[in-house]
């Protein structure tokens, strides 16, 4: 477990987006498992709050969903990006990019001298 | 935006209130059959893979919570609930639901009325820029208090001070005519061009007089007000640089004055126009000092108003060479801000108003509190099951606190209404001399204040309880302990009966005060005596001739109408409060044979110039000597009559009839020249300096038929049997013959009477009406607390009578209690009254500020509706059945 991180406040609502865009519309689980692949496994994704998450996202018009069937014949809720997402999506990849270039910039070895 | 939108969606599943929680269950439940299908695939057993899921997801209940706290506004959710169940648990107790309720909109109607009242006198920003740098500047005497300057002062002053940035000065403000087409007459204000740029005022539209449009024959201009603006010219900007005609003269609109534009000195003004004082002339014109202006300035930055003073006192002292030496040791030099100059003695009576107020708010949240704790107490048990079912002390807080908000709502709602109400009655019963409380509005921002003052004081003493962790005990004890609120609930209602002491006193001593002045013994009748004012215009009366022939004219007239006893015609009427009157000194009195009184001792003097039927209509005593006769009037001599008072002044062991008086005229140096006098009568004293006022020693002079001894200033008394109603037309139709364009003012003295203690009764009523209103809260709350504490007894009363206690044990236990904090709260209050009644001192009448038989009957009244509050739970407690009381829960 020690290896495995928690996923930090703010990044989930960015990573589903994320990988909304990427794989299109998606169920709840199938989002779950996916982040933790992408993650390479390192993440460990409390499935339980996925879901308000998600509801948040939807409020805020980032997402819909509707209910569709999965590859297994399973009823499941299916969630697809909004204009309003792909537009989000951009702009927050974007800031995040910058952030983590900001603080790579403070933790180089270069700048500890 | 996003945030909104979130906001929006949850409210409007909050509102439409149907569940959707059955979508989200199908949801998680496809959730869980997937993981468990990927389970199964992985070789885990059907059994651990969905234990493996739900440990993934942090338990399905846990999920569903989050999911739901998201879906809608929980916190609303919840407040909704607490207020339902506070109003529940309101409709189950009313009689703690109204008197809250009772008390809350009394305090805060009460306190948003007198504060919006008093907020318009005491803290009303002035219409001009830094207004608490503004200071008036002048001369005070005896006979008059407001300072003024003269020209002769003012331009050695403004040239040579160093405390104030600028001195200006207005000339007052006087009649003036429109003579263009529709012609009008209004009021001009004569200004310096410094004016308005020392008070930090610019025109609306336009410019300020120019420097040199300020000078004796400079270019005609004005300025107009906004008013005049809206009214005569329908604000049409092509007003300036037109040109009007007043009094006959053609002026130049220069600008147009801010809307908010008052005078200093609170006069109205139409048009101000520059006082073009001519500077060279101000040490010849008037006797060698210059014209009376009113002088104002703007302090420096970190000067005070004392500093100032200091300042300018050498300044002053070189002047004084202006003023005749007999004078100089009564003139004094004045220097105020103007909001104490335009406010005079309403101060007092508004902070003694806004002190009782206060008081009213303060007893009024001790009540609340009380009432909440004594609530709180009795809910002990009831929190501690809610408590044992699961509420977290938040929760309980949140609960506690909606109720307060509810009740404090409920409280403020009904004080609002109580407050324009009160209101509305304030401003009826106001005399006219309170400035600007017509004008009083509902202040929104002291609404809220008193509103948020009561949930404080509600939500402190209903939160207590809440806090304490809940007792397990409080769950099966048969009897609720609750010393600390009991002990709270005490001081409070001690507290309260001490400040309504205080209030109490002081309404007493007003009321006291204002029985006396209506009491008092004024020295004439005024019953059917009317008083008949008629206003000539200058520009029709040229020659005191004139004036002569229409007054006698006028009084052969009103003799002549039935009912009419007696006419007599003076140039003024005691009392004399805010009226002109004439007036010397005693030092200018010189009589024949005796030595002078020393100058600038004795003090001022009332003269009347009167005829002979006027001691005659006001029924004046002449108690030595004779009064004068009809046939005086025809000859040249100078008789007069003396006040009892002045007599004793000037005569202290002689007798005055027979005496010889000259009376010392000043122009402008000393001379004796005037008529000499014989006193042939001694009247007896009436009030004349006010109703309040100590009385000034008085002599009158006969009004002869002399055109010397007329002028503007004469007014007509009549004594009648008739009601003013019949009396009033025939005066008016008999004044019209004779003049018809002279509107005749009549009343009756009675009425100007009346009028003299509107002030008085006003302060009277308003500070009584507060006394009440505490004195009534006070007692509700004594009563609750002591009729709480004998509920909660009641066990113990049981008890007690089982053990052989009596009735009467019973009575002095519930009793005592109540006895004590009536004593505590009385001894306290009676210091604070004591010390409190000296800021009332100005406004008491022949009344001592420590007046025993006031403060004794304030607290025999406290003491019987305090124990007749205390009694009645306690005689409930005494007739306690025993068996039901042990049987009680």
């Amino acid at each position: 477990m020690a290896e495995k991180t928690d996923v930090w406040q703010g990044t989930l609502a960015l990573m589903v987006l994320k990988t909304l865009q990427a794989m299109g519309p998606q169920h709840g689980y199938g989002l779950a498992r996916r982040i933790e692949q992408t993650s390479g496994d390192r993440l460990q994704l409390n499935y339980g709050t996925l879901y308000p998450a998600l509801l948040k996202l939807e409020q805020e018009g980032f997402i819909r969903s509707r209910w569709g069937v999965s590859e297994n014949n399973r009823k499941a809720k299916f969630y697809e990006l909004s204009k309003a997402g792909q537009r989000r999506v951009l702009k927050a990849a974007a800031e995040w990019e910058q952030t983590t270039e900001i603080l790579a910039r403070f933790l180089s070895p270069a700048h500890e001298g | 935006m996003r945030k909104l939108k979130a906001l929006w969606m949850r409210l409007r599943v909050l509102l439409a209130g149907r569940s959707e929680d059955g979508e989200f269950d199908a949801e998680l439940e496809s959730h869980v059959a997937m993981h468990v299908e990927d389970g199964v695939r992985a070789g885990m057993s059907a059994e651990e893979a969905r234990r493996q899921a739900l440990l993934r997801l942090g338990g399905a209940e846990q999920t569903r919570q989050a999911y739901r706290e998201r879906r809608t506004l929980p916190w609303l959710e919840n407040l909704v609930r607490d207020v339902r169940y506070a109003l529940r648990g309101f409709r189950r107790n009313p009689v703690f639901t109204i008197t809250a309720i009772a008390t809350l909109a009394l305090g805060i109607g009460a306190s948003t009325a007198v504060f919006s009242v008093v907020d318009r006198i005491l803290f009303r920003g002035l219409p001009y820029a830094h207004d608490d740098r503004l200071v008036s500047v002048g001369l005070v005497q005896s006979l008059e208090k407001q300072e003024f300057t003269l020209g002769g002062f003012f331009y050695e002053w403004r040239d040579n001070q160093k405390p104030f940035s600028s001195m200006t000065f207005e000339r007052g403000v006087n009649a003036c005519d429109l003579t263009e087409a529709n012609p009008v007459q209004l009021q001009c204000a004569r200004v310096a061009q410094t004016f308005l740029p020392t008070f930090g005022i610019s025109p609306e539209l336009g410019r300020n007089f120019l420097p040199e449009e300020d000078l004796p024959n400079g270019p005609k201009v004005a300025l107009i007000s906004d008013g005049l603006w809206l009214s005569r010219y329908n604000r049409d900007p092509r007003v300036l640089n037109r040109t009007i005609d007043l009094d006959d003269h053609p002026v130049r609109i220069l600008g147009v004055l801010p809307k908010d534009f008052e005078m200093p000195r609170l006069q109205p003004a139409d048009i101000v126009l520059p006082a073009a004082v001519d500077v060279a002339m101000q040490h010849t014109v008037n006797s060698g000092i210059g014209y009376p202006m009113w002088a104002f300035a703007r302090l420096k930055p970190g000067v005070s108003v004392a500093e100032a003073r200091a300042e300018m006192e050498p300044l002053y002292l070189h002047t004084q060479q202006w003023i005749p030496a007999q004078f100089r040791e009564e003139f004094r030099l004045q220097i105020r801000s103007i909001r104490d100059r335009q406010m005079q003695d309403a101060y007092t009576a508004a902070w003694v108003l806004l002190g009782a107020v206060f008081a009213v708010l303060l007893i009024s949240c001790a009540n609340v509190a009380s009432l909440f704790s004594a609530r709180g107490a009795a809910r002990q048990r009831e929190l501690a099951v809610r408590s044992a079912l699961g509420a977290s002390r938040g929760r309980l807080i949140r609960q506690t606190l909606t109720e307060a908000l509810v009740l404090s709502l409920a409280g403020a709602a009904a004080g609002c209404v109580l407050a324009e109400l009160l209101l509305r009655v304030f401003i009826a019963i106001a005399p006219t001399g309170v400035p600007f409380l017509a004008a009083a509005r509902l202040d929104l921002r002291i609404v809220l204040f008193t509103v948020l003052v009561s949930i404080v004081c509600a939500g402190l003493c209903g939160i207590t309880p809440a806090l304490e962790r809940p007792r397990a005990t409080a769950l099966v004890a048969r009897s609720m302990k609750s010393g600390t609120h009991a002990r709270l609930r005490r001081v409070l209602v001690a507290a309260q009966i001490a400040i309504s002491v205080v209030l109490l006193s002081g309404g007493s001593l007003l009321v006291k005060s204002f029985w006396n002045l209506e009491q008092q013994n004024l020295g004439m009748k005024t019953r059917g005596v009317i008083a008949v004012h008629v206003p000539l215009s200058g520009a029709r009366y040229t020659t005191t001739q004139a004036y002569m022939d229409f007054y006698l004219r006028a009084e052969a007239a009103l003799r002549r109408l039935p009912g009419v006893i007696a006419v007599g015609i003076s140039d003024s009427l005691p009392p004399d409060a805010n009226g002109w009157h004439g007036g010397t000194r005693l030092a200018d009195m010189f009589v024949a044979g005796k030595p002078s009184t020393p100058a600038g001792t004795g003090g001022t003097v009332v003269t009347r110039n009167v005829t002979p039927g006027y001691f005659q209509v006001l029924q004046i005593p002449i108690v030595a000597g004779q009064g004068f006769t009809e046939e005086e009037r025809r000859l040249s001599d100078h008789p007069m009559i003396l006040s009892r008072t002045l007599a004793a002044r000037l005569f202290p062991e002689e007798n005055p009839v027979g005496q010889h008086i000259q009376q010392a005229t000043y122009n402008p140096y000393f001379t004796l020249s005037g008529p000499v006098y014989t006193v042939v009568g001694v009247a007896a004293d009436v009030k004349n300096a006010g109703l309040a006022g100590q009385d000034d020693p008085e002599y009158y002079t006969l009004r002869r038929d002399n055109a010397d001894d007329w002028s503007a200033h004469a007014v007509i008394v009549l004594e009648t049997t008739l009601p003013v109603s019949v009396v009033a037309p025939w005066i008016r139709t008999q004044i019209a013959q004779i003049d018809s364009t002279a509107p005749a003012e009549i009343e009756t003295l009675t009425q100007t009477v009346n009028r003299l203690a509107d002030r008085p009764r006003f302060e009277t009523a308003l500070l009584g009406f507060f006394a009440l209103c505490g004195l009534l809260m006070a007692v509700i709350g004594l009563y609750g607390v002591i009729a709480f504490m004998a509920a909660q007894r009641t066990q113990e009363i049981g008890v007690r009578m089982a053990l052989g206690a009596t009735r009467m044990d019973i009575l002095r236990l519930i009793a005592g209690e109540g006895v004590r904090l009536i004593v505590l709260g009385g001894v306290v209050g009676l210091g604070a009254a004591l010390a409190a009644a000296q800021l009332l001192k100005s406004l008491l009448f022949h009344v001592g500020t420590h007046d025993p038989v006031s403060f004794i009957a304030v607290t025999l009244l406290l003491a019987l509706v305090a124990l007749a509050a205390t009694l009645i739970p306690a005689r409930a407690a005494m007739n306690t059945d025993p068996m039901n009381a042990l049987r009680v829960e």
